[in-house]
């Protein structure tokens, strides 16, 4: 059986994860859990083309990744308070290596300050799976990762 | 003379995390102070007396680039040592930043070793900061 290859987008986010916060994909179909509170996240970079990243994952994610960046419990009240926080800081990193991993390290780029928000509904996540757009799940969390660039 | 660490960077959880691996990598600082801008950094600037400076450089209001132009251009702070650290991995901002006078460059995501092997000089060697010491990668230099 070959081995499964990744897109640039998926491969950046799952090293930043575990590079980042120890946490870890797998490679099984993830399903969004209902009834949970989901968050959406956004930077934009800017340089010789430009773009947008958007990270749409649940509270428990981002608790989890706050909680594993301070070296608290997932279930402490910080964690929580912590999670938006959290969500933005892993979007800049991730969006700072993709720019330089898909075009380049010679390429200047500037990214915008992340913005993080909560869904008021659970998401239609993108059923499509491209070098655009992943789907993952991280420690049993379903996340989606969005490349959107702008038009030429 | 202290060893006084400033942790310049917008988002809380980062300041907090860089805390807690200066904590780790056994740095034995005598104080952290945190900024959340350049502006809130120089008047921590004007508060406290600064060993070195960790600086993000994606910030609301002053960013890193502007803050290491203000540092660089003072006579009173430009001895300062700055460590940029970043995400953003451009070899063309990296070597900008290297003539505007930086100390080192640590690349987002980084390990305490790292952090370690770039403020062991910059601090003074340390037993305690010493006695695991592993070399830096390629995302420091």
């Amino acid at each position: 059986m070959p081995p499964q290859t990744h897109s640039p987008l998926t491969t950046v986010f799952s090293d930043v994860l575990s590079d980042l916060a120890f946490m870890f994909t797998d490679d099984e179909p993830a399903e969004p859990s209902p009834g949970s509170i989901w968050l959406e996240g956004s930077i934009r970079y800017r340089g010789p083309v430009s773009g947008t990243l958007t990270l749409v994952c649940p509270l428990e994610f981002c608790r989890m990744l706050a909680a594993n960046l301070l070296g608290l419990d997932a279930d402490e009240p910080e964690a929580e308070a912590r999670a938006p926080d959290a969500l933005r800081e892993l979007l800049n990193v991730v969006c700072g290596q993709y720019v330089t991993t898909a075009f380049g390290h010679d390429k200047i780029f500037d990214l915008s300050i992340p913005e993080a928000r909560v869904l008021p509904e659970t998401p239609q996540l993108a059923s499509s799976e491209d070098d655009r757009t992943t789907t993952l799940s991280v420690e049993g969390h379903c996340v989606q990762l969005r490349h959107t660039p702008d038009p030429a | 003379m202290a060893r006084n660490v400033l942790i310049v960077d917008d988002s809380s959880v980062i300041r907090q995390m860089v805390r807690r691996l200066l904590d780790v990598a056994g740095l034995n600082v005598d104080a952290v102070f945190e900024a959340g801008n350049g502006i809130e950094a120089l008047a921590a600037l004007h508060d406290h007396e600064i060993s070195v400076m960790l600086v993000d450089i994606n910030m609301p209001c002053m960013n890193g680039l502007q803050l290491v132009e203000r540092i660089k251009s003072n006579p009173k702070l430009h001895d300062i040592p700055l460590v940029i650290v970043s995400t953003e991995g451009s070899e063309q901002r990296i070597s900008e930043l290297k003539r505007m006078g930086i100390s080192a460059y640590i690349r987002k995501p980084f390990t305490p070793e790292q952090l370690r092997d770039v403020l062991t000089p910059i601090l003074g060697v340390s037993e305690h900061a010493t006695a695991d010491a592993q070399p830096a990668d390629d995302s420091v230099f």
